[in-house]
C-alpha cells in the first residue's frame, strides 16, 4: 500500500491532474467574469484561454454545484440554433469568491515562483 | 443546424437513449431539477455535435463519449444534490442518507456516518426510555444493579421486564424531563456536527 502511495506521488501525470482539478472552480468563475456564458462556451473558453482541458462530464455537475452554492445564477435563453441554452452568470457572492480565489492564487504562485527560481536556472 | 439524412434517426435514438439512462440515474433528485439537467445536456449535445453545421452520427458518438457514461454523470449530480440537501436539512433521516453516499466515497465520510449513527442512537435511546417511563413509571428509566459477579451495571430499561434484584432507579420520575432534554440535545448536536462536516466536505470537494 505504501509502495503504491509512493508511486502515486511520484507520477507527474496524477499530480498534474489533481492540480488542474483544483484550479477548475477558479477557472470557471474567471471565465464568467466578463459576462454570461452557456456550458459549451465556458468549455471553449477554458480550452482557448487556459491550459485546462476538462471533460464535459466534469464541467456540467460543477456548474450545477456552483449554482447551488449561490456563486452562479442561470437563465434559459432561446438561440438561433433552434434550441434554448442555459446561460450562467456570476452572482455578487460569486464575484467576491472569484476575487478572493484570484488573490490567493497570485500570492501562492508568487511565493512558489521564488522557491522554484533555482530549479528554473538548472533546467536551462 | 440539421441532422444528416440516413443517420438522423439513429443519432436521435442514441441521444434519447443516453438521456433516458441519465434520467434513470437521477431518480432521487426532484423532477424539475432532473428536467433542467436533461435539457441542459440535450442542448449541449446538439451544440457540440452540430458544431460543423450538421449533426452526424460520428459527432454524436464523440460528444456522448466526452460526457462519459450516463450513470457516472448522474452519480456526480446525485452526490452533490444529496449533500446540498443535507446542508439545509434538520432531518436525521435525510442527513443519514447523505452520509451513506459520502461514506461510499471516502473514509472521512465513513467516520462521520459512524459518529452520527452513534449520536442518533444514543439520542433515540434517551427519548424512548423517557417516553417509556410515562407508561412504566416503576420499571423504566436508568437503572443500576449488581451483575452475577457483584459489579454494578448501568442500564437503560424500557420497563417491559421486572426490575433486577438489588436494582436502583437512578433518577426516578425525573428521568422523564432529563431523558427528553438530553435526548433532543444529543440529536441536535449530532445534526449540527454532521451538517458542519458535510458543508466543509462539499466546499472542498474536487470532482473525480
Amino acid at each position: 500500500m505504501k509502495e503504491r502511495d509512493a508511486q502515486d506521488l511520484e507520477s507527474p501525470d496524477k499530480w498534474e491532474i489533481q492540480l488542474r482539478k483544483g484550479c477548475l472552480e477558479l477557472a470557471i468563475l474567471a471565465a464568467l467574469w466578463e459576462g454570461r456564458c452557456y456550458g459549451l462556451e465556458i468549455l471553449r473558453r477554458l480550452e482557448s484561454d487556459s491550459d485546462l482541458i476538462v471533460s464535459e462530464g466534469t464541467v456540467y455537475p460543477l456548474l450545477s454545484r456552483l449554482k447551488a452554492l449561490g456563486l452562479l445564477r442561470s437563465e434559459w435563453v432561446e438561440s438561433d440554433a433552434g434550441h434554448p441554452r442555459k446561460y450562467y452568470a456570476l452572482t455578487h457572492a460569486g464575484k467576491r469568491r472569484a476575487i478572493e480565489m484570484s488573490k490567493t492564487w497570485t500570492r501562492f504562485s508568487t511565493s512558489m515562483g521564488k522557491l522554484l527560481a533555482p530549479l528554473a536556472k538548472e533546467d536551462r | 443546424m440539421t441532422m444528416a439524412g440516413a443517420s438522423e434517426e439513429k443519432s436521435g435514438e442514441k441521444i434519447e437513449a443516453y438521456l433516458a439512462r441519465l434520467r434513470r440515474g437521477l431518480r432521487s433528485i426532484r423532477e424539475e431539477e432532473v428536467q433542467e439537467i436533461v435539457e441542459e445536456l440535450r442542448s449541449h449535445i446538439m451544440d457540440r455535435a452540430g458544431a460543423s453545421g450538421e449533426i452526424t452520427a460520428a459527432a454524436v458518438d464523440a460528444t456522448l463519449a466526452g460526457l462519459g457514461g450516463p450513470e457516472e454523470l448522474a452519480s456526480q449530480y446525485v452526490t452533490d444534490n444529496l449533500l446540498a440537501r443535507a446542508e439545509v436539512s434538520r432531518s436525521p433521516l435525510r442527513i443519514l442518507r447523505s452520509l451513506f453516499r459520502w461514506a461510499s466515497l471516502s473514509f472521512a465520510g465513513f467516520c462521520v456516518l459512524l459518529g452520527s449513527a452513534v449520536g442518533y442512537f444514543f439520542g433515540a435511546v434517551f427519548i424512548l426510555v423517557a417516553m417509556a417511563k410515562l407508561f412504566h413509571p416503576r420499571t423504566a428509566g436508568l437503572w443500576t444493579y449488581p451483575d452475577s459477579n457483584g459489579e454494578l451495571v448501568l442500564s437503560f430499561r424500557l420497563g417491559f421486564e421486572r426490575v433486577p434484584v438489588g436494582g436502583h432507579d437512578v433518577f426516578g420520575w425525573w428521568f422523564v424531563p432529563i431523558g427528553w432534554v438530553t435526548g433532543f440535545a444529543i440529536v441536535l448536536l449530532t445534526t449540527s456536527a454532521a451538517v458542519w462536516c458535510v458543508r466543509r466536505y462539499r466546499k472542498s470537494r474536487v470532482l473525480p
